[in-house]
Formats: C-alpha cells, structure tokens, sequence
C-alpha cells in the first residue's frame, strides 16, 4: 500500500521512471539494445552526428539523447522534438524508428559481469560461471528487459525487413566504424560528407569516452554513485570470451540462443551447441513438427 | 491534471483493468493468440475441461479464464492460483507457460474486419481492402501486428517445454487431438470421454447458443451490434472468397517468412520471390550487409 501511494504520487507528479510506460510520438527514434551492447557508443555517435557544433559528453548527453529508464515521464514529455531515445526494452509494438544495436552474447556477459559488480548487485566474489547462468536465465537486473534472446530475437523477428528499422552488429561496428555511422546517418536522412564522420567518431571514441568518464561519472545518472574503480567504458573489444569463459558458460549460453547466433553470424563453438542448432536450425526455416 | 488524479487513485486501489500491467505469479499458464484466431473457443474448451461439471458460458468465462482487458487488478490478485489466463499480448518475458494459437492471416484479417463491424469501428460495405493496408500496418489492433505478435512469441518461446504452439485450423479439423496436447501441458489427466464432452461443449453451435442469450452479460459482446456474431464462420479458408487478390498480396508479401514456417501455403508464391521463408535465415544475412 506504502509503496502503491509512493508510486501513486509520482505518477501524479509525472517523476516516474519513463520505462515501458513513456507516451510515444510518431516522429520518435529510439536506440535500443540489450545493455552492455555498445548503446552508449551509438548515443555518442548519434548526439555528436546530429550536433556538430556541440560538445557531447556524460554531462550533457541526457539532452541529446535521453534514456527513457533513467528519466521521468515528464523529463521525456519536454524534450525537444524529434525526440532520440535510448532503451533497453525488447519489442514494442509502439517505437516507429528503430536503430538495434546486438552484439555477441558471449561478450555482453562478461561486460554485464563487470556492470553488476560496479552497480554492487553483486560483490566481486561472485563466480562468473554462476553469472553466466544467472545472465542465461535472465535473473538479477536483466529482468525486465527480457534475456539477451528475448530482447533481441523479438526486435529483430518482427521488424527485420522494414525500413524503419536499422540492425547494427557491434562486430561490424568496430571492424568499419565509419560504415556504421553512414548508416545511421541515412536512418536520420543527414548528408554526413567523409570529414564529418572522421570528426563524429574521434569525438566518440573509447579513449575519448574514457577520458569523459573520468571526468564526469558523478555528473551522468548511469554512473553517478557507483564504484569508481570498474570503469563504464570497458575494453570495448570483442572476442575477448574467448579467454574469460569457462568452456561449461560458452556452452551454456550457445545452448540457449544457437541458432539465433547462427544467424547473426555469431560462430558456435562449442560442440554440443554445434551438434544442437543444425539440429534445431530447422526451428526458424521449416514448418514446425507438431504434436 | 484531473484525469491524472482519477487514474492514480484507480491504480492506487487496484480498480483498472490491467492489460499488459497485469501482476504475473510464478504458476500462471496464459492462453494467448492475436485477436481473432481462436482464443475465445480455447478459453471456452479449456475451461470445460479444467471444470467438467460446470458448463461454460459467456457469463463465467472471465471466473474460469481471466481476461486482464475486463476485469481490475483487485480481482485478479484474489482469484484463485494456478491462475490460466487468456491475452492477446504480444511476447512478454514475464509470462512462464504459454499456450499459444495461431491463424491463418488472412482468415484473421476477414474475421477482424467482421469484429470491426460488429464493433461500429468500420461501416457495412466500407473496402476490406484498405482495411487490410492498415491491418498490415498493425494499425487495427492495440496488440501489433499479426507478424509482430506471431514472430515476437515464436522465436522467444517455440520448441521450449513451457510453451504450446496451436494451429486453429488443426483444432478445426481435430479438436480432441489438439485439446488432449493442451491437457497434458496442463498435467491434466484426462479420458477421450472427457476430452470430447469439453469439445462438445464448446462446439461452434453451443457457443453461438450461449451467444445468442448471453451477449449482454459478456464485456467483449455488450455494446456492439447485435445483428453481427461474434462466434462467426468457425472455419479455415473464408479468405479465398472474401478477400480480393490485391489483399492477399499485400498480407503475403509482408509474412511469407511466417507464414511458410506456420504451413499456411501462399496464393501467389511468384509475389513472394527471393523473400526467405523462416522467421529470421535469409532476410538477415541480407538486412546486415
């Protein structure tokens, strides 16, 4: 009852956390993602193509691009529009423009590992193997965003083959950033010649972004409280599960989502997974067996 | 900022109705489909077979099977656990044991714009196939669209243990097989005797019965035109006549993936060409490069 009135109130006041529940308008774009996905690389990317002659940063990068699960209700109903919005969700019928950013489970594990330690979900004595299948399962603060599956299987299911809708592998992102950001920047209809991407991704590079976190975590509501010895900006590599995971974890999670790995062109490596998803490939080819 | 009022007091004391807020237990079994694909008859056959000697009717079906759009949250947090709830939701992490129907798009789209007569939403006569445009567009519905709905739960859910995938027209054509998969995703143990005393109770006939005297009493039918059913045709196919091929085109062309996954054979495959069936391989190789 306490907690119903607390919420009650809020709700009245519009200082609600947005969440699922922001009003969505039609000219909105959101940046999604499943978290620890490179969301807030693209925040940048976006922020610093769209506002050249600004300066992005932690300080000011909720103005450009607010994150509708850090934000009130009625924060988002003010900002100026078109409005960019970040989220986590997975799908929602209601988000016309989508630009999904997904990037290899096995790597967002390890980053998530790090996050929920910084955030002090949990201490780190907490074996990763147990993290893995607490990220497998979709326990602790993934919760409501579905597992990394759910959120991007039901994104990229239903809105693949629509032009509204832009998927960028985080992989292809780091392999050939200026790519990425010119499709992006034909999701948002700009005209970005050579030297203005050359400017977008020097102003939003890992090291860039590092040195801002440093300066600014306590000024930015995502970092702002946590541990400061875990630092937000990770190695923003890929590929490095290959040498953290346990064999047992890359199994378990290949176990999980294979083919839909598959077919992001995430190599399977464990044997099982293998042996599984060219078994179970037909789950998202073939009329299903029944019965 | 009245409105606002009225609405935090209603969600203070739990008197709305919750639709997609809906307070999920860790034992529930939700009966979900997109709107006009069956879900009314499963409702109707499940809950003959869950309570054998009561028969179901329009006027305790929301006591069997909750529906979280008609009754408030004070009266679903009460009712009693396992709960077996009926939605229209599209894929909603939170729900543990699924039971899923699915329909044909295009009988669906005739069966919608039917609804959307009885519903005074669209008038006698107006173009079934500007209505298709926007049913496409997921523009008909609160719940997405049928390929948002239908691929949103399949990829997440389909071949996993706690999720049943129904097809309506393998119910049509042998509803006692498709209800016994349902009682024994359910652990009920259940006799072919039993089995077809709920199919029988819940025929298209009995139903349209029940409609016919019951349709005041129930909140999906009040307030609607009288002289359009609810429960309709009850069959597979309709689309073949009351669709124009202009609409076809425009609901395969956007679903042949699906559709083909499904085994709902396309009119005009030659419309589809080059598009991948499945509900991800091709397409995505594709949209990536």
């Amino acid at each position: 009852m306490i907690y119903g009135a607390k919420l009650t109130i809020s709700y009245l006041l519009g200082t609600d956390i947005a969440g699922r529940r922001i009003a969505v308008f039609p000219d909105d774009t959101f940046i999604v993602s499943y978290p620890r996905s490179g969301n807030t690389w693209v925040r940048f990317l976006v922020a610093n193509l769209l506002h050249p002659t600004k300066t992005v940063s932690f300080a000011n990068i909720e103005k450009f691009v607010p994150d509708c699960e850090a934000k009130s209700s009625r924060y988002l109903r003010k900002v100026p529009r078109p409005r960019i919005i970040k989220s986590h969700e997975y799908f929602d019928h209601r988000y016309p423009k989508v630009l999904y950013i997904v990037r290899d489970p096995r790597d967002v594990v390890l980053s998530y590992y790090d996050f929920e330690r910084k955030y002090r979900h949990i201490d780190d004595a907490y074996p990763l193997p147990k993290y893995v299948s607490d990220f497998v399962a979709g326990r602790l603060s993934s919760r409501g965003w579905g597992t990394w599956g759910e959120n991007a299987g039901s994104w990229i299911s239903s809105r693949m083959r629509q032009d509204t809708f832009l998927l960028l592998r985080y992989e292809d992102m780091k392999e050939d950033a200026s790519g990425a950001v010119q499709k992006i920047a034909k999701l948002f209809n700009i005209q970005a010649e050579e030297e203005r991407i050359k400017m977008v991704l020097e102003r939003s590079s890992a090291q860039r972004m590092r040195q801002l976190e440093e300066r600014e975590s306590e000024q930015w509501v995502s970092t702002r409280g946590k541990r400061a010895d875990i630092p937000f900006i990770r190695s923003a590599v890929t590929g490095g599960w290959r040498s953290k995971l346990s064999a047992n974890s890359i199994a378990e999670i290949e176990d999980a989502w294979g083919p839909l790995m598959k077919s992001l062109d995430y190599e399977l490596v464990s044997h099982r997974a293998k042996t599984n998803a060219s078994h179970r490939g037909s789950e998202y080819q073939l009329v299903t067996t029944r019965g | 900022m009245f409105k606002r009022v009225i609405a935090g007091m209603q969600y203070l004391f739990g008197l709305y109705a919750p639709g997609r807020d809906l307070s999920v237990f860790p034992d529930d079994v939700f009966i979900v489909s997109y709107p006009k694909s069956g879900n009314t008859w499963t409702r109707f056959l499940t809950g003959n077979l869950l309570c054998p000697d009561r028969a179901i009717d329009f006027s305790n079906i929301n006591q069997i099977i909750p529906d979280p759009e008609a009754l408030t949250c004070r009266q679903l947090d009460v009712m009693s656990r396992p709960r077996v709830i009926k939605s229209h939701q599209y894929f909603d992490p939170r729900y543990p044991r699924i039971i899923y129907i699915v329909r044909d798009p295009r009988d669906v789209a005739v069966s919608q714009y039917h609804f959307h007569r009885k519903r005074r939403l669209v008038t006698d006569g107006s173009s079934v196939d500007h209505f298709v445009t926007r049913f496409v567009a997921g523009q008909t519905s609160p719940y997405a669209s049928w390929g948002d709905n239908v691929a949103s739960w399949l990829i997440t859910r389909n071949g996993r243990p706690d999720f049943l995938l129904l097809r309506y027209e393998d119910m049509l054509e042998n509803t006692v097989r498709e209800l016994a998969r349902v009682a024994s995703f359910l652990h009920i143990q259940a006799t072919a005797e039993h089995l077809a005393n709920a199919a029988g109770k819940s025929s298209a006939a009995e139903m349209r019965r029940l409609e016919k005297s019951q349709s005041h009493l129930w909140s999906s039918t009040r307030d609607t035109r009288q002289d359009v059913p609810f429960v309709r045709e009850a069959r597979s196919g309709g689309w073949q006549t009351q669709l124009p091929t202009s609409a076809l085109k425009k609901i395969e062309a956007a679903w042949s993936g699906i559709m083909k996954y499904l085994g709902y054979e396309l009119s005009s495959p030659e419309a589809c060409e080059g598009v991948a069936s499945g509900l991800l391989e091709g397409t995505l190789n594709e949209a990536l490069r």
